[in-house]
């Protein structure tokens, strides 16, 4: 469009661009001397960043060398993560390694039980976050106002008050009026939603909690995207005679569609890395799987946390270097799922994407 | 512990107005490996250092300073006073024993009409005391057990489809509330809040054969029994130990402490917490508070000989 | 497709994003509004003026508003130097790298940070359970937020100021203060309350590296341990009694009302720095 426009940009470009020469003229010997100070003094500020990783990545990753050693690829296969018996019989070298007796360390379940409780999240939270604001934006602007309020609040809730919430509330709640229903309708037709409900600790009810504390941080990106599709377009949608639904299936969707998949690959990188709500009610189960989606299942971060006490009675010390390696691979996967999100973005919209939980 | 170290708090600040008294949380394991890393003074715990621990941190002394127990409980509607067995217990955590109308459990229980309800067995997620004193009983009543999981803070636990876990000792009662069939383990401090829930405790079979629950008691018979040959480095397990009375899973309550410490005054303010807390400060009304019981006289001077050691 | 069908369409989507903006407003009311009464009994003075073990929040209030003011001492400069370096003097090849970094970081879920505290400051470092050790897991999680809002205020700033003050020969540091931050502070402020808040709020990070006491803290840095109100919630809901479960509720109501207030008073500011630039730019 703006190619078509035949008049010649005027001002801004040009004011900004002596502003260029004239700094040019200066030239950065010019700088004066409080300048470069706050040039250097600033620019030590931007490094941190970069050194808070090293400092992150480095240990862990020196602390996981022994685990990967003792365990190799059957950390990521093996079915059964245990420190051993640490008290009767006494530890053995494998491949040059002190473990106690028994000990192994296999952490599918774990894996899965985190990719599924935030894969549930996304699958709830993403129509809904998606949903509510293409309605929202069409509402008057004193109800956008108050969503959006709401919406904040909703993001600085913490964790452990989710979790507090989760255990004593919401789940008894959905397990006693909600999962029994679901049940004897969807659990008859889908067998993985049939069976004992249980309590309200498992895997469904850490995907509700873990969606609730996803939803803001695409529902904030989704509401810029939606801000930033061109007016025009959807008016001429409009003009063609398309209903509201139409114009927004076929203009706005396509438009923002890219920054939706980033911004649900945020919501998924934060829900893969969340500790404190998922292990109060995730029922954390170590390693069976669950025999239906209400069952118990662990995760992750929540392993690390729940564990930690455990890890340090090993007298040889390979559990603490266990849950590193664990720690290492949620590392990993939360910034691939972080990093991929980025990239995504940068491909098909040129919005800023939110950090963390969605500023 | 916890609970027990914070009502000894206040007490303590009056008796020894020289020392202030700062417990904080965290399990067993935390506790002991906050003592060897010298992070705390004292550290908590339900469970003895184990043999590698000990060998590996030879001035780390184990200091019991009361007792405790643990119940067995179940949800079953209308039925008091189930009897079980520690070999029982140990197949249900294996699945060899799935439902509650089982031949083993009825051979048991005599004239009692028992359900058939399926079995679910609820433990400890995390590192936990209590999980280290009914594990022991497991190993010492069952040969599958002893030669499997065995016993620890935590432990390889047979996966058992339908399983249930809880984080905590009140997560155990809430739990076990909830899922009807459930038996669990409970540690004594919380078990007022199990029977109000309507859980069952179980009358559980010692070694001489008797059905007991844990009292007062039977507490006390079970570690007047094991007082007999408790080891000078005091790490001793008092489950499933001998005598008509004697409840079958009692565990001494220990704070680790390291026997050389950076100063005197330290070393002597730790040494005169310590005695206190054996002598003057375990009153019938600190301990009762969790459900403790004091140590036996003929431990004492076996615990006296431990603080002594205790120097800069 | 004919039209009646074409509005049931119709009808049937909107409806199914009402329901999705339901659930979008509720769950926030629903949680604050359930918190609040069940916390509703154990809500006294008390708990302002006793400790933690003798049924108060007092040790655990004090010490959450430490950390929080440790780290706002600590992420504040350091953020917002890091905020201005990436708007004002970072050369395009590195300011992307810089940023990326600083969102990477903002992105490592907060157990891992509250693991490598445990390995590295804790132990490694033998700082024991600490002030210090604390504050420094919590800045890291905090810092990416106060470098975004800090880059993001500076670049809202109109240009023509910025271009004015360079017309008039003021030095980058001039410009800065007298010229660049007046009408960006506003929103760095926001960005520090953003951090005051997560800092109130967050837990994992914490547990080993701060540790818990039941007694006040002090300004010692190391080598003892901090209580904190959300320890408070997660510990005590798990401790026997209906006590201190009365506590728990509390300490998670009073985190939840301080963490309102601050993000009220963030959208206040940031309600007035936006009215302001607009002022500006007209």
């Amino acid at each position: 469009m703006a190619a078509a426009n035949p008049l010649p940009l005027p001002a801004p470009g040009r004011r900004a661009g002596a502003a260029l020469r004239l700094r040019a003229l200066m030239g950065g010997a010019d700088l004066s001397r409080g300048d470069r100070l706050l040039r250097a003094a600033c620019g030590m500020a931007a490094l941190i960043p970069l050194l808070a990783l090293v400092f992150l990545v480095v240990p862990l990753a020196i602390s996981a060398v022994p685990s990967v050693l003792f365990s190799g690829p059957a950390f990521l296969t093996g079915q059964v993560f245990s420190f051993g018996n640490l008290y009767a019989g006494s530890p053995s070298l494998h491949h040059g390694v002190a473990a106690p007796a028994g000990a192994q360390y296999g952490a599918l379940p774990i894996l899965l039980g985190t990719l599924f409780t935030s894969l549930v999240a996304l699958l709830l939270g993403v129509p809904v976050a998606v949903g509510g604001v293409v309605l929202l934006a069409e509402l008057p602007p004193w109800f956008q106002r108050t969503a959006s309020l709401l919406l904040e609040l909703l993001a600085s809730i913490p964790s452990v008050v989710y979790g507090l919430w989760g255990i004593i509330t919401f789940g008894p709640l959905v397990a006693k009026y909600v999962y029994p229903g679901l049940a004897a309708t969807l659990g008859r037709v889908v067998p993985f939603f049939g069976g004992a409900v249980g309590y309200g600790q498992g895997l469904l009810t850490a995907g509700l909690i873990l969606a609730v504390m996803i939803v803001p941080i695409i529902a904030t990106t989704t509401r810029e995207l939606v801000r930033m599709v061109p007016v025009h377009n959807v008016e001429g949608a409009y003009a063609l005679g398309l209903t509201p639904f139409e114009s927004l299936r076929t203009v706005t969707l396509p438009f923002i569609r890219g920054g939706i998949l980033a911004a649900a690959l945020l919501g998924w990188a934060r829900a893969l890395g969340e500790t404190m709500a998922v292990l109060m009610i995730s029922g954390n189960a170590l390693n069976v799987y669950p025999v239906n989606i209400y069952g118990p299942v662990s995760t992750m971060a929540g392993t690390i946390a729940v564990m930690l006490d455990s890890a340090l009675t090993d007298a040889t010390g390979l559990a603490l270097h266990a849950l590193a390696e664990l720690a290492l691979v949620l590392l990993v996967v939360t910034f691939l799922t972080n990093l991929l999100g980025r990239l995504v973005v940068r491909r098909f919209t040129s919005t800023a994407l939110p950090i963390g939980r969605g500023i | 512990m916890l609970p027990y170290l914070q009502k000894l708090a206040s007490p303590v600040h009056t008796a020894l107005s020289n020392l202030t008294l700062e417990p904080s949380g965290g399990g067993s394991g935390k506790g002991i490996a906050d003592a060897i890393g010298g992070t705390v003074q004292m550290g908590g715990s339900d469970a003895y250092l184990s043999d590698a621990q000990a060998t590996q941190n030879p001035t780390l002394l184990n200091i019991p300073i009361a007792i405790s127990a643990q119940a067995i409980n179940y949800n079953l509607a209308g039925i008091k006073d189930l009897k079980i067995t520690g070999d029982i217990l140990a197949k249900m955590y294996e699945h060899h024993i799935t439902n509650w109308n089982d031949p083993a459990i009825a051979a048991v229980n005599p004239g009692v009409t028992l359900p058939n309800q399926a079995i679910i067995p609820v433990r400890r997620v995390d590192a936990s005391g209590d999980t280290f004193i009914f594990t022991s009983l497991l190993t010492a009543t069952n040969a599958e057990w002893k030669a499997g999981p065995a016993f620890g803070t935590s432990v390889t636990w047979p996966a058992l489809p339908g399983e249930l876990t809880a984080n905590g000792n009140p997560a155990m009662i809430q739990v076990c509330k909830a899922n009807p069939g459930c038996v669990a383990y409970i540690g004594v401090s919380v078990e007022q809040a199990a029977l109000s829930a309507g859980l069952g405790e179980a009358l559980l079979q010692n070694k001489a054969g008797t059905f007991l629950q844990p009292t007062q008691d039977t507490i006390t018979a079970a570690v007047s029994a094991g007082a007999t040959n408790t080891p000078n480095d005091l790490r001793q397990s008092l489950v499933y130990e001998d005598g008509a009375q004697s409840y079958p899973i009692v565990n001494f309550e220990y704070l680790m402490v390291n026997s050389k410490q950076s100063d005197a005054n330290t070393a002597a303010a730790i040494k005169s917490f310590l005695t206190w807390s054996i002598t003057a400060g375990a009153t019938p009304s600190n301990l009762a508070s969790v459900d403790f019981v004091s140590l036996p006289t003929s431990v004492v001077p076996k615990v006296e000989a431990a603080i002594a050691k205790i120097g800069a | 497709m004919n039209q009646v069908q074409r509005q049931v369409r119709e009808a049937l989507f909107w409806a199914l994003c009402g329901i999705g903006l339901l659930l979008l407003c509720l769950p926030a009311l629903a949680i604050i509004a359930s918190l609040l009464k069940d916390s509703w009994p154990a809500l006294s003075l008390k708990l302002l003026t006793a400790t933690t073990n003798q049924g108060g929040l007092r040790n655990a209030i004090t010490g959450t508003l430490l950390l929080a003011l440790g780290v706002l001492a600590l992420a504040g400069p350091v953020g917002i130097g890091c905020g201005i370096y990436l708007a004002e003097f970072a050369s395009p090849g590195s300011a992307p790298w810089l940023r990326f970094f600083s969102e990477i970081l903002a992105g490592i879920p907060s157990i891992v940070v509250g693991y490598v505290g445990y390995l590295v400051l804790v132990v490694g470092l033998h700082w024991g359970y600490s002030l210090l050790a604390g504050i420094l897991a919590l800045s890291v999680i905090v810092l990416p937020y106060v470098v975004k809002t800090t880059e993001v205020a500076l670049r809202q700033v109109p240009s023509t100021l910025r271009e004015g003050a360079d017309a008039l020969g003021l030095p980058r540091s001039t410009t800065l203060r007298r010229v660049l931050l007046p009408p960006a502070l506003p929103a760095i402020v926001t960005g520090l309350v953003i951090a005051l808040a997560f800092s109130t709020g967050e837990t994992a990070p914490l547990l080993y590296t701060a540790g818990f006491t039941d007694q006040d803290p002090t300004l010692q840095l190391l080598h003892r341990p901090v209580g904190y109100l959300t320890a408070v919630v997660f510990t005590d809901i798990q401790l026997p009694g209906a006590q201190a479960h009365q506590l728990a509720y509390a300490a998670a109501a009073i985190t939840l009302l301080l963490l309102i207030a601050l993000t009220m008073a963030g959208r206040a500011i940031s309600r007035r720095s936006r009215r302001l630039s607009e002022r500006m730019s007209v």
